[in-house]
């Protein structure tokens, strides 16, 4: 065991904290729609990459710093959420799930395809923030802008959760999502219950995308990264709803945070995908699951 | 005779290609307790879904309050005043006890008469009061069958179809379930259509009753009569 600077360690521990969050909102759209639609989709990690995309367009041609595109992304996202529900989704409702990955792959390997013929395969980054200065803390030091994607993150994933819990709307969508059929022997209108879930789910990708273009820059395989990411954080959180996700999002950044102080930058995935694999080993229902 | 609240008129339904149901047809007066009896696949509960919208319907109509619903879906029926409590309760097991009586009453109806249908609730099954903010998912199979009728309530109804209410529950429970068939007709006003296996306890609450056999009415007539009926006492061991 090699000697750690436990300054180095508490400076880890907080960037692993700030980039928890930011995972767990990337999941949190996930995760709704998966909870409630029982749908998989796999094209998840590449509206994150669309909303990037989306993001460096609109900072760069109005000069809005790119946090802040989130006011104009989220609404289109949600649009356009409900657009690929109408059309690809609400088809394969209820279809065995190979037909749905089937579907979800497809259009992920559109949208991937049509950002690297529109944009071409070189990043593109946003070359201006506000969020440049560092914010230093006694023996730590952290980017303003992983600061106020964390916090964003956060306020992100409690406004979901009290929308879940304390909104008619919320109390539909976990009725739709715990039984469909009676869901609407009380009289809620299904379809439209996960039109805006989808909707919903696809905006808070939009938002997650607006807060990672603070720091780090849009590629047509964005979406690989955090698709996957995506899954290993719904897949850990279980049933827990967003508390579930928050912690699993915690979790995972932790653990990358430290992999990468430990070892290297290098292993950086090796480390999620082993907690993972193992937390699944011993938890196969995840961190949360009763059923 | 009181009004008509829900009539069949010669119901052909099913699922797919699977014809369950062959030529049903049935009423239910303001303020009766019909019984809809007969053995295990005889199609009562493909009745109830076809009532609700919930099958696939070849021919026939279905009127409630008089106004043909054979075309509005589902979850539009239930603001019509109509609603199913479901074979095997299925309350929503994650949310808890009160939220389940929220999830009953989201629509508009439901919202304008929520603190009056609530206080009703709770009168009727105190248990759910004391554990209004339990999961649901624990509480025991009587409860949960309280749970069940009470977020039907919920969504104000003026007719309750009530699919196997007392399937799965211990003797006792079973008694206090058609306690409350009777009172939720005679404290609420509620119309109830009635699909049991308990048959001699269903013909002892129910006013009228019709006895289904291979997706066919075979026997109508009221409950007192069917209670001595040969046929029907043979067939269901009624002793």
């Amino acid at each position: 065991m090699m000697a750690i600077d436990p300054s180095l360690l508490l400076q880890n521990i907080v960037n692993g904290v700030f980039t928890g969050l930011l995972y767990s909102l990337v999941a949190l759209g996930l995760a709704l729609i998966f909870g409630v639609m029982d749908i998989i989709n796999f094209a998840h990690g590449d509206f994150v990459m669309v909303g990037a995309y989306l993001t460096f367009v609109l900072a760069t041609t109005f000069m809005i710093d790119p946090s802040l595109t989130a006011f104009i992304t989220m609404p289109i996202f949600f649009v356009f959420g409900i657009v690929i529900y109408k059309l690809i989704i609400e088809r394969v409702l209820g279809a065995e799930p190979l037909i749905q990955i089937a579907v979800t792959v497809g259009l992920l390997m559109v949208l991937r395809n049509l950002a690297l013929m529109i944009f071409h395969a070189e990043p593109k980054g946003v070359p201006f923030t506000m969020f440049t200065q560092p914010i230093t803390l006694g023996p730590i030091t952290i980017a303003s802008s992983r600061l106020v994607a964390g916090i964003v993150s956060l306020v992100a994933l409690g406004l979901v959760h009290m929308l879940l819990t304390r909104t008619k709307w919320g109390i539909a969508m976990r009725a739709t999502a715990d039984d469909r059929e009676v869901a609407e022997l009380m009289g809620i209108n299904v379809k439209r219950v996960y039109a805006v879930t989808f909707g919903l789910g696809t905006s808070l990708t939009a938002l997650a995308a607006a807060l990672i273009m603070t720091f780090s820059r849009a590629d047509p395989y964005l979406g690989l990264l955090y698709g996957l990411l995506s899954w290993v954080i719904v897949a850990m959180g279980g049933l827990g709803g967003v508390i579930g996700v928050l912690a699993s999002g915690l979790i995972i950044g932790i653990i990358e945070a430290l992999g990468i102080t430990i070892v290297g930058a290098g292993a950086r995935e090796l480390f999620i995908y082993l907690t993972f694999f193992f937390i699944l080993w011993f938890r196969p229902r995840g961190l949360f699951g009763k059923r | 005779m009181a009004r008509e609240v829900l009539v069949l008129d010669k119901i052909n339904a099913g699922y797919g290609e699977f014809h369950v149901l062959f030529d049903v047809s049935l009423k239910v007066h303001e303020g009766e307790i019909v019984a809809l009896v007969g053995p295990n696949g005889a199609g009562k509960t493909t009745t109830l879904r076809t009532i609700m919208g919930m099958t696939t319907l070849y021919s026939g109509k279905v009127l409630l309050n008089g106004k043909d619903v054979t075309k509005i879906p589902t979850h539009k029926r239930i603001e019509l005043g109509i609603t199913m409590v479901p074979e095997g309760r299925r309350i929503f097991k994650t949310l808890t006890v009160y939220e389940n009586l929220l999830a009953g009453a989201l629509t508009k109806k439901a919202q304008q008469r929520f603190q009056e249908n609530l206080e009703l609730v709770f009168n009727f099954f105190p248990k759910l009061r004391e554990r209004r903010n339990q999961i649901a998912g624990t509480l025991s199979g009587g409860e949960a069958q309280m749970l069940a009728i009470a977020r039907a309530l919920m969504s104000d109804p003026d007719i309750l179809l009530l699919d196997e209410p007392s399937l799965g529950l211990a003797p006792k429970i079973v008694i206090q379930v058609f306690d409350i068939v009777k009172k939720l007709r005679e404290e609420a006003d509620k119309t109830i259509l009635l699909v049991e296996q308990h048959v001699k306890h269903s013909l002892e609450v129910a006013d009228r009753a019709y006895v289904l056999e291979q997706g066919k009415i075979v026997l109508e007539g009221e409950a007192k009569q069917l209670l001595t009926d040969e046929r029907l006492r043979k067939a269901y061991l009624i002793l």
